[in-house]
């Protein structure tokens, strides 16, 4: 069987990356859900290269919830894939660890300074403009945005529906539809032809108007802003090891040694000198800030870099006075930018 | 040809069995041969920053075995020696990360590709000691001259001794103080051996050069002008299976010492003539 399940803080993980077809990953994950195992877990779903539409999504993800659980993320290398998830508030990690490698190791973090020149006008206009604007024209979006996946998570706790619920007439429609996704096989669209309720249903075109396709940002920095964010207020020493799927902020120092991942932004109120990844959830907005930035390894999203050489010292001066620094991706490298106002 | 898997222990910490390992790796590789350092010290791994190689480290030994990365993308490049690669440990985990059967299917894959595979291994005699001497055939037995050291030493030759796969095992006797042994002050060099009853690969006078060189990042064989360095790249000849005198590494301080010396090594010379 492909599939390989461990179980994490109620986490279950379902590997379905070597299928392509969308008809046999709906098929194996519905004869893996049978087990007892999968229910009430939080489900994370491992794709391959195969492009699912929405209806496919959708149906996948009443299979879950039709067993008591969620589907917390998606894993997936087909960008088609992502984006339907996405638009529907699924959660997406495709930073797999070969990602990162791909780009150079060999390549330091810029300095502010040395990037400064060359484009400074350019991030100043690209912030001033493009910011401004589209965080107004997206404060709509935002709030509608927010409001959906809550409604999508009443409805969820509904499921199980009961066939009582779906009409005749919507369940001939739905079979219809499903035939032309997956082929006109019995056996397979048995599986789901009445788990999809109505109200799902027609959610999904409500759905497709909210996120705008064209504006990749938006998406990014709608999903930053949503990010809960948690504090910790103590010093991170070598070995320790924080994930969060949201947004980080330590009032201390992080040491080397240390790894600290986030889905969102990573704020150290302290010297930065272990590894640091923001956007650990694929998020190319997210940024990290330091007050001092001594860090061994920069990763923001699937972008890779490393300290340059000439700052490995035996330790940080603390000074009286920190400048405070922050990192992001600016053109597919990571930057660090000196905070000086 | 099979290339050598040799490990590097010592039972006792602090006797300088990472530096060994990154100095006989990196001179081996400076003599052409192609080396990878694996560090098992799982959790308090130091090895890479010796090398100076800490910031280019992405994937571990734990990611490897986890198959969450290929071998080859685990190994890191040397900055100055492209044929040394350092396969690091991971500092989030502790030792159980790793098995010994793992570790042997690494070094096994290893062997086909690289002529000298140096496992660096964490200081007792638990799992992580299990673990690093799994996949070798071949161990150097770090000691320095002190009683405790000697002590572990020798539970440690026993450890091996009883081990299976090990074939050899040579001594190298680290941070030797000439002067200390000349007062009285410190066991020599022979009495060292005597009580380990074991043959010697190496010896390595204790030399402030190595503080300097491990904050840097920097081996100290790269140090021409160190005597520790010296006395490293011959242990790695000596590893190559050449003969080399061992190191005169008595070194008086003072002008009338320096002179005896020398004139007592003509006349050792003129007697061998």
């Amino acid at each position: 069987m492909i599939m390989e399940q461990y179980t994490e803080e109620n986490t279950y993980v379902v590997d379905l990356g070597e299928i392509n077809s969308a008809a046999d990953i709906i098929f194996n994950l519905s004869s893996i859900l049978d087990n007892s195992e999968a229910r009430n877990k939080k489900i994370c779903l491992k794709l391959g290269n195969a492009d699912l539409n929405q209806a496919q999504i959708l149906s996948i993800k009443s299979l879950i919830n039709g067993i008591n659980s969620i589907l917390s993320s998606i894993d997936t290398k087909s960008a088609e894939t992502e984006k339907v998830a996405l638009s529907l508030g699924i959660i997406v990690s495709n930073v797999s660890p070969e990602n990162i490698t791909e780009v150079n190791p060999e390549v330091p973090y810029k300095t502010a300074e040395e990037f400064k020149n060359e484009t400074q006008a350019e991030i100043q206009e690209e912030i001033k403009e493009t910011e401004a604007q589209e965080y107004n024209e997206n404060q709509e979006i935002i709030k509608e945005g927010t409001e959906n996946p809550e409604e999508i998570k009443e409805e969820e706790i509904q499921i199980p529906t009961t066939e009582e619920q779906v009409n005749i007439e919507d369940k001939n429609q739905l079979q219809d539809e499903l035939e032309v996704i997956f082929g006109p096989d019995p056996a397979k669209t048995s599986i789901f032809n009445m788990e999809v309720p109505k109200n799902m249903y027609e959610e999904k075109e409500g759905l497709t108007d909210i996120i705008v396709p064209e504006q990749e940002y938006t998406k990014e920095d709608i999903e930053l802003e949503s990010f809960p964010t948690k504090y910790i207020k103590q010093t991170i020493r070598s070995g320790q090891v924080i994930n969060y799927e949201g947004n980080i902020v330590i009032i201390g120092d992080c040491h080397p040694g240390c790894e600290i991942s986030a889905f969102g932004d990573i704020t150290v109120w302290g010297v930065l000198s272990g590894i640091a990844h923001a956007g650990s959830g694929g998020n190319q907005k997210a940024r990290v800030r330091a007050l001092k930035m001594n860090a061994i390894q920069l990763r923001i999203a699937n972008c890779y870099s490393r300290r340059p050489d000439s700052l490995n010292t035996v330790y940080v001066e603390k000074t009286n006075s920190f400048t405070p620094e922050e990192a992001r991706i600016i053109n597919g490298e990571i930057v660090v930018f000196k905070i000086n106002d | 040809m099979a290339g050598r898997v040799i490990v590097i222990t010592s039972g006792k910490g602090g006797v300088g069995k990472t530096t060994t390992s990154a100095n006989i790796g990196t001179a081996l590789a400076k003599n052409g041969h192609s080396v990878v350092l694996i560090d098992t010290d799982i959790g308090l791994r130091n090895l890479d920053l010796l090398l100076g190689l800490e910031n280019r480290i992405v994937y571990t030994l734990v990611d490897v075995v986890e198959e969450r990365c290929k071998l080859k993308q685990a190994l890191v490049k040397d900055k100055k020696n492209p044929n040394l690669c350092l396969l690091a440990a991971a500092q989030t985990r502790d030792k159980s990360s790793v098995s010994a059967e793992q570790l042997k299917k690494i070094t096994d894959k290893l062997k086909k590709d690289y002529d000298f595979i140096l496992v660096d291994c964490p200081a007792g005699i638990e799992q992580g000691f299990q673990t690093a001497i799994a996949g070798a055939s071949e161990a150097i037995v770090v000691t320095t001259p002190e009683m405790s050291a000697v002590r572990d030493a020798d539970r440690i030759i026993g450890l091996l001794e009883a081990a299976e796969g090990i074939d050899s095992y040579k001594l190298l006797i680290n941070r030797v103080r000439p002067n200390m042994i000349k007062s009285n002050d410190m066991m020599s060099v022979e009495d060292v051996e005597n009580i380990l009853s074991c043959q010697k690969i190496g010896v390595i006078p204790e030399d402030t050069g190595i503080i300097t060189s491990t904050n840097r990042g920097e081996p100290i064989v790269n140090n021409e002008k160190s005597l520790a360095g010296k006395a490293y790249i011959n242990v790695a000849r000596r590893i190559n299976g050449e003969e080399v005198p061992f190191l005169d590494i008595d070194e008086p301080k003072d002008i009338v010492g320096k002179l005896k010396k020398f004139l007592s090594g003509l006349g050792k010379h003129g007697k061998e003539q």
